[in-house]
């Protein structure tokens, strides 16, 4: 079944048109604001429910000559991903109600919670790879603004800068993969098109086209980079635990659940299109490599959202290494490992803002024992924190098993260096389980005060984590349900071949069993000298050789900002002739260099003799004479008579090219030109400027590479003596009498066809006029009324300093 | 494909470029005249010349039958409105520069302040 236009784009829609509708909303719901975004989020999760069974693309046209269209492609995997934004939205909606109580700027926090929604949509559905990019750059946006909530506070401010500046570089880094896919697709579809389902289906001629091109590793790779600042993978996961900075329930939708999805949602989505031994080794090795370092870090962390922050960067890892492995199993880990970490990870933050709104400090090392006061949070906890360590039956243990089981697959195919795959994937898994039991000490063994009263959390706070734990429980007992509603088509979506997806607890003895059992023993095994582990980490991040990146990133900027600033007031100087001349030269570079490159397509026509008609040339060649004449001219006046030459000369081009009408109005104002001009030379007194040789042969210099450029131009750009009227002028001449009433084509168009142009052109002339009369009426006014008012005129008319 | 074109229009940009790029500010304004005056010469290039005749000039003969090749009508609508625009500009350019003197006493932009 096709899914429905209507349905689809009210569901993307609804969100963008509720974010501009918040700041009424605020004023007349004030913090009940938060509800209403959640009936919005319930509208679309309702509406993207009722095409569960459709699949297909559907979409009107945009830019047709382009291929660009409002195309939204519905399948399992977007939907999979829609569906998780929405209904994790209507949760996160209803505990920011209560969470941001009495908090400041509300109306824009849920106008932006909005719209970052209606764009994760947007992200999940879009096929046309222009949208796709708009949709991931808004996101960013979106992030941007709610990570610098807080916008009095520098840290806030400086994380929510950091994410941008790596978010939005990334989605640079996007937009150039996606042009050379556009590029290729010209030659595998048989004309350019942004269609992303297009190319999916002939994914062997896009691949072909691509390597033929030489385009192929270059595009693998910015998408891969792309996904890989949107997603947090290393080196350019620092950004996200300084997101954390941003009000929690924004950790737990945006920095969580779904923006940072948006790279591994958009690698899945490629994955059929891009799969190659380059795809696995580059985007294997980065998910397994940012899996480890997210769970060293998560050990290493003091702050229960920054042990989040790193272990969500841990387990989008394991998705982008799911997606990277070439078997069937790696694309099942990532899509349904996408699921899981959504159930438990979006409770987890949710758990740890119930704490510190209630406990007051963030702080692992304070807190302890909370089970007491915080019971219901507790149990939410432990199945979150269970299923987040991989523990059979909780749900992360499914994907994970299938993870283990690409890993194995893929190097018991290839042997030699692939064994570590398996090998790192089961220390990262070993210390997942050492992390998830550190954030579950939290309620467990002794009170560890200074905390002081813990006070109980409203409905609002603990409903939607007990929801989504649910939500866990419910996939854990039975994974096989969720596979059958929407997983499966979401593996479909995502793998190269056939796929039937079967998960449920292991029934026999195999080696990624194995690599579970030792990962959860290990990992009990290894928790009592966590101490001792994150020492170590430390000790790496703090050594002397810079292996933060977050160094890097600062270092980068204040390099950028000092040498800006130096740069700035070096190249900006307030002479505005600097800038022509830079201009000018650069412009003309660039535009020959461009005729350089594209010397094949573009052929000079054999340069025979002069090629117009003797007397034109001859007319030409006397009003170069004269311009030239005009740049050596001794005096103003002689100045303005060669111009005048020029200009007369121009008159006799135009009768003699047929155009009468130019001739005519050429002569009235050349004739109007000179007596201007005499009129104000008589009251300037006559300039002569110092010969300086220097400065004329830079001049000169500029003034002949502008010479030539348009000197190129002209050759390269004017049609042959035969060429054929172009369409315009034929559909002007032949329209100008049944069309405009006249006879004169000329006239017709300028006062029938474009009046509205001729209309702008005399308001042009109307503007100067009259700017002209004030410039030289008004200053003496001016100076009048001062002097009547008994002030001393300053000799330069009052106005410079 | 025309040399003399070429020419003509290449030596008249470099002509008003190298006069923009003067001090004395009467000499910038003749350079702001001189670029529209190229402009114009390549605009009515771009519509192709050919030997100037009765026929070619974009006047129909008569209401109503055949339509005859004529010259370009389009570039020269283009060019008739870059004529006055180029007029208003450089009167207001003009004026400008007279009123700048007035305050400034001096025609060097590089003394004005």
């Amino acid at each position: 079944m096709d899914p429905n236009l209507t349905i689809v784009a009210t569901a993307v829609a609804l969100p963008f048109v509720a974010a501009v509708l918040s700041p009424l909303l605020y004023r007349v719901l004030g913090e009940r604001t938060g509800y209403a975004g959640a009936v919005v989020a319930a509208a679309s999760f309702g509406l993207l429910a009722t095409e569960v069974d459709s699949h297909g693309t559907v979409g009107v046209s945009w830019v047709p000559a382009l291929d660009v269209g409002a195309q939204f492609t519905v399948d399992g995997w977007g939907l999979l991903f829609a569906l998780l934004a929405s209904g994790i939205g209507v949760l996160v909606f209803v505990y920011s109600a209560a969470y941001m109580h009495g908090e400041e700027g509300l109306a824009r926090y849920y106008a932006a919670l909005l719209a970052f929604m209606g764009s994760i949509l947007g992200v999940a559905l879009a096929s046309d790879l222009v949208f796709v990019f708009l949709f991931w750059e808004l996101t960013s946006l979106c992030s941007f603004v709610l990570i610098g909530h807080y916008t009095d506070d520098d840290e806030s401010r400086y994380s929510a800068r950091m994410a941008m500046v790596v978010t939005v570089g990334g989605g640079l880094c996007l937009l150039a993969g996606l042009l050379m896919l556009a590029v290729a697709s010209r030659g595998a579809l048989g004309g350019a098109t942004f269609d992303l389902t297009a190319m999916i289906a002939n994914d062997e001629a896009m691949r072909a086209a691509l390597r033929d091109s030489g385009l192929f590793v270059p595009a693998l790779g910015l998408i891969v980079v792309a996904a890989a600042a949107k997603s947090a993978q290393v080196p350019l996961h620092f950004w996200l635990p300084n997101a954390m900075v941003a009000p929690t329930p924004v950790s737990a939708f945006l920095h969580s659940a779904t923006m940072v999805k948006v790279g591994v949602y958009f690698l899945g989505r490629v994955r059929p299109l891009l799969m190659s031994p380059e795809w696995v080794s580059l985007v294997a090795t980065l998910g397994l490599l940012t899996m480890t370092v997210g769970s060293l870090l998560a050990v290493a962390a003091t702050d229960t959202k920054e042990l989040l922050a790193y272990s969500t960067a841990s387990h989008l890892g394991l998705m982008v290494a799911g997606f990277g492995f070439d078997v069937v199993y790696g694309g099942e880990a990532g899509a349904f490992h996408l699921l899981n970490h959504a159930l438990f990870k979006a409770p987890l933050f949710l758990v740890a803002g119930i704490v510190v709104h209630e406990a007051g400090t963030r702080d692992l090392d304070d807190l302890g024992g909370l089970w007491r006061e915080l019971p219901v949070t507790a149990s939410i906890t432990v199945i979150a924190a269970l299923s987040m360590a991989g523990i059979p039956p909780f749900n992360g243990f499914y994907s994970k098993e299938l993870l283990f089981e690409a890993a194995y697959e893929v190097a018991h195919e290839a042997g030699g260096l692939a064994w570590l795959y398996p090998a790192v994937a089961t220390l990262a898994s070993v210390l997942t389980v050492v992390y998830s039991v550190k954030f579950l000490a939290l309620f467990f063994g002794e009170r560890r005060a200074p905390v002081a009263d813990v006070h109980r959390p409203p409905i609002a706070l603990v409903g939607p984590p007990a929801v989504l734990a649910s939500a866990a429980v419910v996939v854990s007992v039975a994974p096989q349900l969720a596979v059958d509603v929407i997983v499966q088509g979401a593996v479909d979506a995502t793998g190269t071949g056939e796929a039937e997806l079967s998960v449920g607890l292991p029934t026999h003895f195999s080696p990624p069993v194995a690599m579970s059992a030792v990962a959860v023993v290990g990992g009990f095994a290894a928790y009592p000298f966590r101490g001792r582990l994150a020492a170590g980490v430390q000790r790496g991040v703090d050594a002397p050789i810079p292996v933060r990146p977050s160094g890097w990133y600062d270092w980068i900027v204040s390099t950028t900002t000092v040498t800006s600033a130096r740069f700035g007031p070096a190249v900006h100087n307030g002479l505005l002739r600097r800038y022509v001349r830079w201009v000018a030269a650069a412009g003309s570079l660039l535009a020959l260099a461009g005729f350089a490159a594209a010397a094949g397509p573009l052929e000079i026509g054999g340069i025979g003799g002069i090629g117009v008609p003797l007397a034109v040339a001859v007319v030409l060649g006397v009003a170069t004479l004269a311009g030239a004449a005009v740049a050596t001219a001794s005096s103003h006046v002689s100045g303005v008579l060669t111009l005048s030459i020029l200009g007369f000369m121009l008159a006799i081009f135009f009768i003699l090219a047929s155009a009468p009408d130019l001739a005519l109005t050429q002569l009235v104002v050349e004739t109007l030109v000179l007596l201007m001009f005499l009129l104000v030379l008589q009251r300037l007194p006559s300039f002569y400027s110092e010969v300086r040789p220097l400065a004329i042969a830079r001049d000169a210099g500029v003034s002949l590479l502008v010479g030539a450029m348009a000197f190129v131009a002209v050759l390269l750009t004017i049609p042959g003596p035969d060429a054929d009227p172009t369409s315009v002028a034929a559909y002007y001449t032949e329209q100008a009498v049944p069309g405009g009433g006249g006879t004169n084509v000329v006239n017709v168009i300028l006062v029938d066809f474009r009046a509205f142009d001729t209309l702008g052109e005399l308001l042009v002339v109307a503007t100067a006029a009259i700017a002209i009369l004030v410039l030289v009426t008004m200053r003496t006014r001016g100076e009048a009324a001062v002097t009547e008012a008994g002030e001393e005129p300053t000799p330069d008319g009052g106005d410079s300093p | 494909m025309s040399a003399a074109l070429a020419v003509a229009v290449g030596g008249l940009f470099a002509v008003g470029t190298f006069l923009l790029l003067q001090r004395d500010v009467i000499r910038v304004v003749f350079g702001v005249a001189v670029v529209s005056q190229a402009t114009f010469v390549y605009l009515i290039a771009m519509g192709g010349i050919d030997e100037g005749t009765r026929d070619l000039v974009p006047v129909l003969e008569v209401h109503g039958g055949g339509v005859p090749e004529v010259a370009d009508p389009v570039v020269q609508a283009l060019v008739l409105t870059a004529i006055v625009i180029s007029f208003g500009t450089t009167a207001l350019a003009l004026v400008l520069s007279y009123r700048a003197y007035e305050e400034n006493e001096t025609m060097d932009v590089t003394e004005w302040t």
